[in-house]
């Protein structure tokens, strides 16, 4: 697993902690789709993985945002939006 | 509890519900409601698989034999808050007369600033919260609802009021829940139904009138993220123009636990799965769930 940056190590982690999945961190791949075929996430999962974005990073995932659902695609699109918009 | 909802086409066809439509605003309630025996009918007659979940579920709740007349009166009722719900969606709530319990928790909360979510089920009808909402401005209503199986249904509404169908929340995108959340922040209300299993492998057993039947675990996870007071909300049809609107606190907040997690969902999806019984024996012939509920498939 090549160029793994440590923000996307440190979100995977927060992932896998914050929805209390029984994988290990590593294994997710940061172009693979979070959400439905790839990790399985769902529409819950992500309710919650935004609110924790919320509060260690500062960065409130808006639903009106047009580009939401780039932004929740994959480990890696969601750190480019994360390393854009923290605040902390 | 079975996905058999998903898979069960709904019936009739856009003319005839366009026509229903026609007649209900242009003839009134009165010619509507005579034109409701003959649909009944032949429904009766002729939803086989839907005709027999209905037999199953009033024997669980009744314990006797279910005659013809038990089906078509619930048929009747369920063409009734159907065509009630057309009224509904062009703002004409004067035609009906509404009897609330239970409306000063939620008016408390929703004076407070507070947002609150509304738990409801396919016993009665959601939609006759709306006319309560009416009397309170700017009250923002949402429904969260798995529409996949009703195209038909979301184009009548939408043609009888857009303003309305754009309060709808189709369950499916990664979005979805954060669209919820923004309107609870809003101090808006949301509401979702308990009782229909959406993924088959995301489903929690629960005693239901003595046997056990599959329930979504989404809603109980669904509610401790949101971290809002929950509110049960049955919106029962009584017959003629009178509706009974029950409003009863479920929880200031659902707390889930990580490490005892499925087991606590369990145990919330009950206590829900009890107080619907509870509604569901106050008024079986609102079951509108016309499929086996208790099937394991």
């Amino acid at each position: 697993m090549s160029g793994v940056s440590p923000l996307e190590e440190e979100v995977a982690k927060l992932i896998v902690q914050t929805l209390n999945l029984k994988i290990d961190p590593v294994q997710i791949q940061p172009e693979q789709l979070l959400f439905g075929k790839g990790l399985g996430l769902d529409s819950i999962d992500a309710l919650e993985l935004s609110l924790a974005i919320s509060q260690s990073y500062g960065y409130h995932i808006r639903s009106d945002d047009p580009e939401i659902t780039a932004t929740l695609a994959s480990l890696r699109s969601l750190c480019t939006s994360i390393q854009k918009n923290r605040t902390k | 509890m079975s996905l058999q909802w998903l898979r069960q086409r709904e019936r009739g066809s856009v003319a005839a519900l366009h026509f229903m439509v026609w007649v209900a605003l242009r003839l009134g309630r009165p010619a509507a409601r005579a034109l409701l025996y003959p649909i009944c009918a032949y429904y009766v007659v002729f939803s086989g698989r839907a005709r027999r979940a209905i037999r199953q579920f009033l024997f669980r709740v009744l314990g006797r034999r279910i005659s013809w007349r038990h089906l078509f009166h619930h048929y009747h009722c369920f063409a009734s808050t159907i065509l009630d719900r057309v009224y509904s969606l062009v703002g004409q709530h004067h035609r009906f007369q509404i009897d609330v319990q239970g409306a000063d928790l939620l008016t408390d909360y929703l004076n407070r600033g507070q947002g609150c979510i509304l738990l409801g089920s396919h016993l009665g009808s959601f939609e006759i919260v709306r006319a309560l909402g009416m009397s309170r401005r700017n009250l923002e209503i949402k429904v969260l609802l798995h529409e996949d199986n009703a195209p038909m249904i979301r184009e009548v509404v939408r043609s009888l009021n857009p303003q309305i169908a754009d309060t709808v929340i189709t369950v499916g995108a990664p979005d979805t829940m954060l669209q919820v959340k923004d309107c609870l922040d809003r101090g808006g209300l949301v509401g979702f139904m308990g009782d229909r299993l959406v993924q088959h492998h995301q489903a929690t057993l629960c005693k239901f009138f003595g046997t056990l039947a599959r329930f979504p675990t989404g809603t109980m996870r669904l509610t401790s993220v949101l971290k809002a007071p929950v509110i049960l909300f049955f919106g029962l049809y009584r017959g003629g123009n009178r509706w009974e609107v029950h409003f009863e606190l479920f929880a200031e907040h659902v707390i889930l636990d990580k490490e005892h997690h499925d087991q606590q969902i369990q145990q919330w999806t009950q206590r829900y799965a009890d107080r619907l019984e509870h509604y569901c024996r106050l008024a079986p012939d609102n079951w509108f769930n016309f499929y086996d509920f208790w099937s394991e498939r």
